[in-house]
């Protein structure tokens, strides 16, 4: 029961998120032409730049209305910057943090 | 019913703006409309902050209070903990004061603010609020209130890449770009200029506020990148090609900017009052000084180890210090922040001098920095060096640089790890003076008064006064009664009352960053490239 509980919680923030980057993105001019879903990445299908993930943080944290989640744990990796984030990644780094 | 317009005019300076409204030989009146408009109003020169810079400038402008109370020093925060240093970047969140913006609105006056520094993440006001220094594709989700965005873009030709900083290209300002890139430059910042007007203009006529604010920073831009072809003491009698495409293209740049005030004081109408100030002046630097690279060769500063990797070389170039944090005892962190931090340990056993040691260890290191002369003439490089307790008091006094550096030629400082300490430029650049401009004109302004010069802080008390609110008692500024006719101030005498609310009482939902979000930044910033 817990188990399916978290898989609907999870599922929750991978729309929430989606949510945020169909708003964000709205007016980019995107080559990207899909779906943004749990398996889209930030980088490699929305063009992110730096200053873009800086912006995607402080909108979640607006969606979810909570400051101070501890991003730099999703955005680094044994001292090392991840080359990209996926929907997915994002949604199970905050449904274990929020 | 607008009562107040307000044009900010960013690193503008009487050294340029007599030039242009100077009937020249050969070119002309360059800004008609406010050659009419400085004849018949009043002017003053505008002493700004301490270190004469946009962040804590425009918001001592916006606050009426000084840094060490509104606690904006540079575009770029730092923090140390521990022997660990952090860098940021200073938004809205971090002014501690309350603004114009919110002190109109809590008392039912509406405002339009528009490409002011440090208003991103917005707070609610009573009209409407576009950031400076945000890129296009945030700037939306920035704008006060959500729906202005879809407003705006009913507006013929209304571009968001063309209204919003491009980081990349502004952070060429202090770089040397060649002929080329310069000209480019200078090109780029006029169609900015002509949307913000256009947006202004816009809500000037749709909205009415009672204040009408709108800043354009061209002007800044511009006399970084071309000062030798603003300045009249750089101008050349016989220019070469290049130099007259560049001083035409300047001179463009402030036709069509005055052809925008002219506009915006037109449409706000005979009844207004309109004010135009400065954050800073301009005048030429000359020389280079390496202020890290002598604090190394006195003793106060190790650099940190770097080798020919990628990060090593972005970390190289990048704008914030890169020393070795376990040896080093005083620095400074960015080139604008024109300052010395001293680095005093925490607990025993810390990076830093011990505490007790503060004030002789600054008396020393006074006494060093007091020591760097023009090997030629004697004449000393740093001409004043100001404590924070003297120039920055407040309840933020803390977070500015222990010293302040005011340089002969009034330059902003290298970081970079290279000699010599001191170097002449190929070519005097522009770079921001103490004095800026302050400008009033329309009806209850005194016509031809000239001051010698006002406090940066006595914007904000001038613009409520304007407005016909009484200026709070915690402002540091004051009215500048000779701006105003005789009559004006009989029919409408200046008011001081009541205190300005704190921040968190002004907006609930904005609130003190958390430790946690704090360490969030500082990982933003590092996926930046910013930092270590």
């Amino acid at each position: 029961m817990e188990n399916v509980q978290h898989a609907a919680s999870t599922d929750d923030i991978v729309s929430r998120v989606c949510s945020v980057l169909v708003d964000m993105t709205d007016d980019w001019d995107m080559d990207f032409e899909g779906e943004i879903n749990r398996d889209t990445f930030l980088i490699s299908d929305l063009a992110f730049e730096s200053i873009d993930i800086v912006q995607l943080v402080v909108a979640i944290e607006g969606e979810f209305d909570k400051r101070g989640i501890p991003f730099e744990q999703l955005l680094m990796v044994d001292g090392r910057y991840v080359d990209d984030l996926s929907v997915g990644d994002i949604a199970d780094f905050l449904s274990a943090s929020l | 019913m607008t009562k107040t317009l307000f044009i900010g005019l960013d690193g503008a300076t009487f050294t340029v703006l007599d030039e242009l409204t100077s009937d020249l030989p050969g070119v002309g009146v360059t800004m008609p409309f406010l050659k009419k408009f400085m004849e018949k109003g009043a002017r003053a020169k505008l002493r700004s902050t301490p270190n004469p810079l946009t962040p804590p400038a425009w918001v001592s402008i916006m606050t009426g209070r000084s840094p060490g109370h509104h606690g904006i020093f540079d575009f770029i925060r730092a923090e140390e903990n521990r022997g660990k240093i952090y860098f940021t970047l200073y938004d809205s969140r971090d002014i501690k004061t309350e603004t114009i913006w919110s002190i109109a609105s809590r008392q039912n006056q509406s405002a339009v603010a528009l490409n002011f520094p440090i208003t991103a993440p917005p707070r609610s006001i009573n009209g409407s609020l576009v950031p400076g220094f945000v890129p296009w594709k945030h700037l939306r989700r920035n704008m006060v209130p959500p729906e202005l965005y879809d407003r705006l873009k009913t507006l013929d030709d209304f571009n968001p890449k063309e209204l919003a900083w491009d980081f990349d290209r502004e952070k060429q300002a202090l770089e040397d770009l060649g002929e080329e890139g310069t000209e480019s430059w200078v090109a780029y910042h006029l169609p900015r200029e002509g949307q913000w007007y256009r947006i202004a203009e816009f809500l000037l006529n749709e909205d009415n506020p009672d204040l009408m604010a709108v800043m354009f920073d061209g002007v800044d831009k511009i006399q970084h990148q071309a000062w030798a072809f603003l300045d009249p003491a750089l101008l050349k009698k016989e220019p070469s090609a290049y130099e007259q495409r560049m001083r035409e293209l300047c001179l463009k740049y402030f036709r069509e900017l005055d052809t925008y005030i002219e506009g915006l004081v037109t449409q706000a109408g005979p009844d207004v009052q309109v004010f135009m100030a400065s954050d800073h002046g301009f005048t030429s630097t000359t020389e280079v000084l390496r202020i890290n690279t002598f604090l190394h060769q006195k003793g106060y500063l190790h650099w940190n180890e770097t080798d020919d990797s990628e990060y090593s070389k972005r970390r190289e170039d990048s704008n914030f210090a890169n020393v070795d944090w376990d040896k080093t005892l005083a620095y400074c962190r960015t080139p604008s922040s024109n300052g010395i931090t001293i680095r005093v340990a925490q607990e025993p056993g810390d990076p830093g001098i011990p505490p007790a040691e503060y004030e002789s260890f600054r008396d020393g290191l006074i006494k060093d920095l007091e020591s760097l002369v023009d090997e030629e003439t004697g004449e000393r490089i740093i001409t004043d060096i100001l404590k924070r307790e003297d120039y920055f008091p407040g309840d933020y006094m803390d977070h500015a640089a222990d010293l302040t550096l005011v340089l002969r030629d009034h330059g902003f400082v290298s970081i970079r790890n290279l000699e010599p300490v001191v170097m002449p430029r190929d070519v005097p650049a522009g770079t921001h003076h103490p004095d800026g401009v302050f400008l009033a004109g329309g009806k209850g302004i005194a016509e031809g008064v000239e001051i010698d010069r006002l406090d940066i802080i006595d914007v904000a008390p001038t613009l409520l006064y304007s407005m016909g609110l009484a200026v709070p008692e915690d402002f540091e500024g004051s009215v500048p009664t000779s701006f105003f006719s005789p009559e004006h101030l009989r029919f409408k005498p200046v008011k001081i009352k009541g205190q300005t609310l704190s921040v968190t009482d002004g907006d609930a939902e904005i609130e003190e960053i958390s430790e946690d979000e704090k360490d969030k930044i500082m990982e933003q910033l590092k996926m930046l490239g910013y930092m270590e």
